[in-house]
């Protein structure tokens, strides 16, 4: 197996706030990697740190080289790519635009020959990646009018049009229903069949219970727990991290 | 320990203690020169009234979450207020929107020309005039009011305007975006201006002395006027007072909360309009009264000067970040000081000359400097988490039928300008050139979001150079307006630098401060573009001249037509619907859909693999590249290319009405085009409407205002928006669900 993503001794503080303390993380090729943790433990600033959005000490390794220098825009167009907790769509295009802007790539020669006859490449590949997350009605539409969990959706799905080699999804799950959520783990599970590597991010154990191969939980910035969903389970750090944190899983 | 460390070997740490060093060198070569000193010392007064005005600023921007920019119009208006009184007795009035003059109007139009009805007073009288009695020749007025009571009204005056703008102007805008506030505050800026050279014209006025201005000595034979001293206690002690307040107080507490999020406020049992409003009459009141003191310093009061120190004290209170009011105030002293210093070096003999005289203007580009610099080492290149200030745009649609709709509205103009009287054919030209202007904004702002205010000055930069270098080396046509553009991109993407790191109202201070230096140091340099303007000459090819003072015979009726030549305007179309063409191209292609998703969310757009400097880069070459045309456009236009049309006040204004015909999308640079001073509009005004030219700037403000507050989609975006309703009502009625089909709707 080869190794996708790694991160070791991860360490983001803000001001004397560890949010995410030492953390070695592992994806290996075809992964479905679970990272899970309560409200606060450093999830999202985890993801942050290796998506390129906040400074970090420790290394982030993608594809065997270092990360650590490259901005957001160069990790992603690298391969690494990333949803957001919260959709972070581009309100002013429609849906399909969404897409195009993260599967196309800008050159001089391209922008010359826009300014004389634009053109719209390569529309059929992502009108197929919206049609796998149902979305194809949908793809003239602002992303304001669409309702939550649809918005979620094309946000995985314009994380899907970059083609990246990893994905690290930020809860996509937050705000969907429980069966929706498992037809959302159902995609994603045949995502990773299909040869992409997932880092799935969410702060309920449920979805990444059942659909990960491997589990990390944070606590407080820090690693607790590392394994399989069965280690996972009966890990009493994990146990008391969520019933003694008081959160809602 | 370690932290501080950490902190100071970073490379922005060891630029700040080089950048330190330095200062402390340069301050200690000053101090040792007592000529030296005594310069830095004289800019005390101007500094006092830079700190005032940036407290307001701070003021405000607390209080309501505005960056106003008409702080020094509002000095400035306090000083004519007080002058009025002092001198005459007499209170102005600003010219109340007569719905009277539209009647007036429309009876003109009916053939009475000679109709007049009762206008509205300009003045009362407070108390009778002063009266005149001559000695050794020369007349000298007494004073008819005494200083206190003039001072006292005016300032009360202040007062009321400042509860007027909050209710009237800034608490509509409480929810609105960037962009609108900042539209409403140049609207103002307008206004006050205006309103005041309509009253008084615009000539300095000399002011009589109210603080006691005996030199008062210092060590090492400097002196300084006793009221440059009262001026910075003043202002000093106020600082105090405001610090106290907003440190001990419930009051101050509460604002500062409500600055972070407005529940704070509430918890504290104040609601947020009340303390914007306090803040408001507070901070009006304090830039009256500095502006009113400041007149007998400067020894007299214009329209212009004091409105302009809003640069410097935008300077001081990005400074601060608009939180610290001891900062803001050392900043402000700061930079009076250092502008007066800047001047007295510039004159002596061993510093670098141009054309024989010292350079103009660096005292201006100081605030630039320091804006950039404080700037680019605070900002992030990208916007941490949670603190994602979007600036919330129109809809920026993708034009349907494109070609068509422009060939047929460049045909219809072009057509128009043959059949149209001289002064008409003038506006279309305005206006077209005006679009061109427009054009650019819609690119930089409408689609990435930054906005700027130097689009006039990039313009001025491009006929500098039309001017200077390719009039001057003999470079043919088509080449001389394109070095210019390109001109106008290097400087362009020089004053846009700050973009990368900087956003929204901040770049705006930015951009202002640039088109302040780019006016004060180059097209407002005598030895470079001369009193009156470098001149341009008109453009030709093949041995054609389609200048717009170029003779022309007329198509069908032979013979000489009256100038302007329509075949210059037919040449601006032309060039107007090849740049529209280009800018629609880049909507519908990937560059514009880059650029709105940066504009949406950078972070996001990074995510997504879009680099956010490169878009931001290209956005900012590609509209200096179109204001650089529109800049050699209006160079021919008027044969020279000056200060006062090219200025910061100018390149203000044309965020103004871009952002009035609707910033987002090509046809709204169309209607912003019509809208501009001397185009459509204002011949609509004065041709049909019969309302004086020197009142058109005053209806723009108030227009602009106006915009902001009830319709912030333009113009353009209007149109767009009730035609989309009539539609869905159409569609209703047949029982049909309307089409939301983005693209349907066309711009
Ligand atoms: N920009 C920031 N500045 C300061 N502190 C931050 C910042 N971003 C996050 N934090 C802090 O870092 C810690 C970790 O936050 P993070 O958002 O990564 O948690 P999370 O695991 O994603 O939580 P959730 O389940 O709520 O999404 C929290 O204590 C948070 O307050
Ligand atoms: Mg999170």
């Amino acid at each position: 197996m080869t190794t996708m993503l790694s991160t070791t001794g991860l360490t983001v503080t803000f001001g004397v706030n560890k949010a995410v303390d030492d953390l070695d993380l592992v994806v290996e090729a075809g992964q479905l990697v679970g990272l899970i943790g309560p409200n606060g433990a450093g999830k999202t600033t985890t993801v942050d740190a290796i998506s390129g959005f906040v400074p970090c000490r420790g290394e982030v390794d993608f594809l065997g080289t270092s990360m650590t220098s490259l901005s957001a825009t160069a990790r992603a167009r690298a391969g690494l790519g990333r949803t957001w907790q919260s959709s972070e769509l581009f309100d002013d295009l429609t849906v399909l635009e969404n897409l195009q802007v993260a599967a196309e790539k800008i050159s001089t020669k391209g922008f010359l020959r826009d300014l004389v006859n634009p053109r719209n490449d390569d529309v059929e590949a992502l009108e197929k990646i919206l049609a796998s997350v149902d979305l194809l009605a949908a793809k003239n539409q602002l992303p304001t009018e669409l309702s939550h969990g649809q918005r979620k959706l094309v946000g995985v799905a314009r994380a899907l049009a970059a083609s990246p080699a990893v994905l690290c999804m930020d809860e996509p799950a937050a705000g969907l229903d429980s069966t929706e959520s498992l037809e959302l783990g159902g995609r994603i599970r045949s995502l990773v069949d299909g040869g992409l590597s997932v880092l799935l991010i969410d702060h309920d154990m449920g979805l990444v219970l059942t659909v990960c191969d491997v589990i990390y939980v944070l606590d407080f910035g820090r690693l607790i727990a590392k394994g399989t969903p069965e280690e996972i389970r009966s890990s009493p750090a994990v146990i008391e991290a969520y019933l003694g944190g008081g959160s809602d899983a | 320990m370690s932290r501080y460390l950490q902190r100071w070997t970073t490379p922005r740490g060891i630029a700040a203690q080089v950048a330190i060093l330095l200062g402390v060198a340069l301050a200690i070569v000053i101090l040792i020169s007592a000529n030296q000193t005594q310069a830095l010392v004289l800019g005390l007064g101007a500094g006092a009234l830079i700190a005032a005005l940036a407290l307001s600023i701070t003021l405000n921007y607390q209080g309501s979450g505005v960056v106003n920019f008409s702080v020094g119009a509002m000095a400035m208006y306090a000083s004519y207020i007080y002058f009025g009184l002092r001198t005459d007795g007499k209170l102005f009035l600003p010219p109340i929107p007569n719905p009277l003059a539209l009647i007036e109007g429309v009876v003109h139009l009916f053939g009475a020309p000679g109709f007049r009805l009762p206008a509205f007073p300009a003045f009362i009288s407070v108390s009778n005039g002063g009266s005149t009695s001559y000695s050794y020749g020369a007349a000298i007025k007494t004073a008819a009011m005494s200083a206190p009571e003039a001072m006292v009204i005016a300032l009360a005056e202040c007062a009321v305007l400042g509860l007027l703008f909050h209710l009237l102007i800034f608490r509509p805008l409480r929810k609105a975006p960037v962009l609108a506030k900042v539209v409403a505050s140049i609207g103002l800026f307008i206004l006050l201006q205006e309103i005041v050279v309509l009253r008084f014209g615009s000539d300095a006025q000399t002011v009589s002395p109210i603080l006691p201005q005996h030199p008062v000595s210092l060590p090492r034979g400097i002196h300084i006027p006793s009221d440059q001293l009262f001026l910075t206690a003043i202002v000093i002690l106020v600082t105090f007072l405001l610090w106290g307040i907003f440190k001990y107080t419930r009051y101050g507490i509460a604002t500062r909360a409500a600055a972070e999020n407005e529940k704070g406020s509430l918890i504290l049992g104040f609601s947020p309009d009340f303390l914007a409003g306090v803040n408001w009459v507070g901070s009006t009141v304090l830039v009256g009264l500095f502006g009113i003191l400041i007149g007998p310093i400067n020894q007299s009061i214009d329209p212009y000067t004091v409105t302009l120190l809003v640069i410097p004290a935008l300077a001081a209170a990005l400074l601060a970040r608009f939180t610290s009011f001891s900062v803001t105030v050392i900043a402000g002293l700061g930079i009076g000081m250092a502008s007066s210093w800047i001047q007295y070096i510039t004159n002596q003999s061993w510093f670098p000359k141009v054309g024989g005289a010292a350079l103009p203007g660096l005292s201006d580009a100081l605030p630039f400097v320091i804006i950039i610099v404080v700037l680019m080492l605070r900002g992030k290149s990208l916007p941490t988490r949670g603190s994602i200030e979007t600036i919330k745009l129109p809809f920026a649609p993708k034009a349907k039928r494109a070609l068509p709709s422009t060939a047929l509205f460049t045909i219809v103009a072009a057509v128009l300008l043959f059949v149209v009287t001289p002064d008409w054919r003038l506006a279309i030209v305005n206006a077209t050139v005006g679009a061109v202007i427009c054009l650019s904004l819609v690119v930089l702002t409408g689609y990435v979001g930054q906005i700027s205010l130097m689009q006039m000055a990039l313009a001025g930069m491009s006929g500098f150079t039309l001017s200077k270098v390719a009039d001057a080396y003999h470079i043919p046509f088509p080449i001389g307006p394109l070095l210019g553009a390109v001109v106008a991109v290097g400087v362009g993407l020089l004053a846009g630098i700050p973009a990368l790191r900087v956003r929204g109202v901040n770049l705006a201070v930015a951009t202002f401060a640039a088109a302040m230096t780019i006016q004060s140091v180059v097209l407002g340099n005598p030895a470079w573009s001369g009193t009156n303007g470098a001149s341009v000459a008109p453009p030709s090819m093949f041995g054609v001249t389609f200048g717009p003072n170029q003779p022309w015979s007329k198509i069908f009726g032979g013979g000489k037509g009256l100038l302007p030549n329509p075949w210059f305007g037919v040449f601006c179309l032309v060039v107007l619907a090849l740049l529209i063409l280009g800018v629609v191209n880049i909507r519908r292609s990937r560059t514009g859909r880059q650029m709105l998703a940066v504009r949406a969310n950078e972070r996001a757009a990074a995510a997504a693999g879009v680099s956010v400097s490169g878009t931001k880069i290209l956005a900012f070459a590609i509209s200096a590249f179109i204001a650089g045309i529109g800049g050699a456009l209006s160079g021919y236009r008027f044969g020279s290319v000056t200060a006062d049309y090219f200025g910061a006040v100018p390149s203000m204004l044309f965020l103004a009405f871009a952002y009035l015909g609707g910033i987002s999308s090509v046809s709204g640079a169309v209607v912003g085009g019509m809208l501009v001073a001397g185009g459509i509009s204002t011949m609509i005004l004065t041709s049909w409407l019969h309302v004086s030219d020197q009142y058109t700037l005053l209806i723009a403000g108030t227009g602009l205002i106006l915009m902001a507050i009830f319709n912030p989609q333009g113009v353009a975006g209007g149109i767009r928006e009730l035609s989309h309703s009539l539609q869905a009502r159409r569609h209703a009625k047949r029982g049909e669900q309307p089409e939301v089909e983005l693209q349907e709707v066309s711009s």
